[in-house]
């Protein structure tokens, strides 16, 4: 055998550095889909699911290129790419990694809006406490885009009513 | 099966995919000690080695190719992330894909690749035995033997579908204010890019909850930046900089 590398009957480790399939930490993932507006093959997708409530950040390594743009771009280092290449398989499913993260409801009028609840937390831990009202940032957080606006334009109309009776 | 003789069959490959292809079949990696052998025509083949995205051009090459083969067994062997599901290529004007698959939309696993025309062929009643999918843009020539083995039931599958629920509140904090953090990464994704800019951040991280004081902070810095090599001592010395700047101007403000 002399020159020939025994490859599959011993074990071989990636040399270092070698950019392998990613994985996605489903611990430290918050679904901000950081990673899918990276990704350049549409490897990794954000799909909502409104009416229950869910995200699902799908993560597809057989449409993977490996450039590691996701571990570049998320922000909590949940996407990081690993030195496995072992993947082939005579199944494509087998190549899917899905996390699933729960989306807010909104407390006003109830239907579900287009951000996680991690997210809440992970923008909240990001805020100045004293620059901003914490509190009053953490109450708009629980409510939808569209019952946000709505709330600005009738507190609006109150402030101005007060000024021009 | 003992031993499969193969066919090249290139639909379109960036050619990566066949130097790492070739690289399998050189003395070092060696595929002919399962009985791999590259055969000139398609009619003495077993497997194709299909590599490429499967462009219009090439896909009635490529069904004439596959249609030739002994209608048993007929493997397919789907080489690099392209001939898996079109690749970086996806959604390229030259590539085929069935109609009803569109070039945008959410199914997963991915459509495209050399899986178009297996699915066309299947739907005119032509037997098409398995497909392996080997991805990797290109795999290694390791890759390559792992699922040719695999195939050959020499080894165990090590990938199997992953799904999580998260469903925890909890992010995770890390020793420096999170604000800085990102901010820091940032700063240093521009000296010298995100991979060893994670790594001298973490490093960063927890010279800062070893350190009590400034003070010690600075010995240790200094203590990094003589163990390591330059770029990586002067990136830390700048975010050493950077946050002492940060804690002693009371955040962004300074």
């Amino acid at each position: 055998m002399g020159v020939t590398l025994r490859y599959p009957f011993v074990s071989i480790e990636a040399p270092p550095e070698y950019r392998g399939v990613p994985h996605i930490d489903p611990e430290l993932c918050i679904g901000c889909g950081a990673c899918v507006n990276a990704c350049p093959p549409d490897a990794l997708m954000r799909i909502d699911d409104l009416k229950n409530g869910t995200r699902e950040i799908v993560l597809d390594i057989g449409r993977c290129i490996r450039c590691a743009r996701c571990e570049e771009v998320c922000p909590t280092g949940a996407v990081k790419m690993t030195g496995r290449f072992e993947v082939a398989s005579l199944d494509r499913r087998d190549h899917v990694e899905v996390v699933r993260l729960r989306l807010v409801r909104c407390e006003a009028c109830g239907e579900y809006t287009d951000y996680t609840e991690r997210q809440v937390v992970k923008a909240l831990q990001i805020l100045p406490e004293e620059e901003y009202d914490a509190e009053e940032i953490k109450a708009y957080s629980r409510i939808c885009r569209r019952c946000r606006r709505k709330l600005s334009a009738l507190g609006a109309i109150e402030a101005s009513r007060r000024f021009a009776p | 099966m003992r031993s499969v003789w193969v066919f090249h069959l290139d639909t379109g490959a960036c050619n990566g995919c066949e130097i790492e292809l070739f690289d399998a079949l050189t003395p070092y990696y060696d595929a002919e000690r399962f009985g791999v052998k590259l055969v000139g025509s398609p009619r003495h083949a077993h497997a194709v080695l299909a590599t490429g995205p499967l462009t219009r051009q090439s896909y009635h090459a490529a069904k004439e190719v596959i249609k030739a083969m002994p209608p048993k067994p007929r493997i397919i062997i789907a080489i690099g992330t392209c001939a898996c599901s079109g690749g970086i290529f996806y959604n390229g004007y030259p590539i085929h894909r069935r109609p009803e698959d569109g070039r945008k939309g959410s199914e997963y696993p991915r459509r495209g690749g050399i899986d178009e025309l297996v699915r066309d062929l299947r739907d005119e009643g032509e037997p098409v035995g398995p497909v392996m999918y080997i991805p990797g843009c290109p795999p290694r020539p390791e890759e390559i033997l792992y699922g040719i083995a695999l195939l050959l039931g020499l080894v165990e599958k090590r990938v199997r579908p992953e799904e999580h629920e998260a469903a925890g509140l909890e992010v995770g904090r890390p020793p420096i204010d999170e604000r800085l953090r990102l901010t820091l990464r940032e700063r240093l994704r521009h000296v010298i890019g995100h991979f060893d800019a994670d790594r001298v951040l973490e490093d960063f991280m927890g010279l800062v909850s070893r350190a009590k004081d400034e003070e010690e902070l600075h010995r240790l810095v200094e203590d990094y930046r003589s163990r390591k090599d330059e770029r990586l001592g002067a990136c830390m010395e700048l975010i050493e900089t950077e946050y002492l700047r940060w804690k002693r101007g009371g955040g962004e403000r300074s």
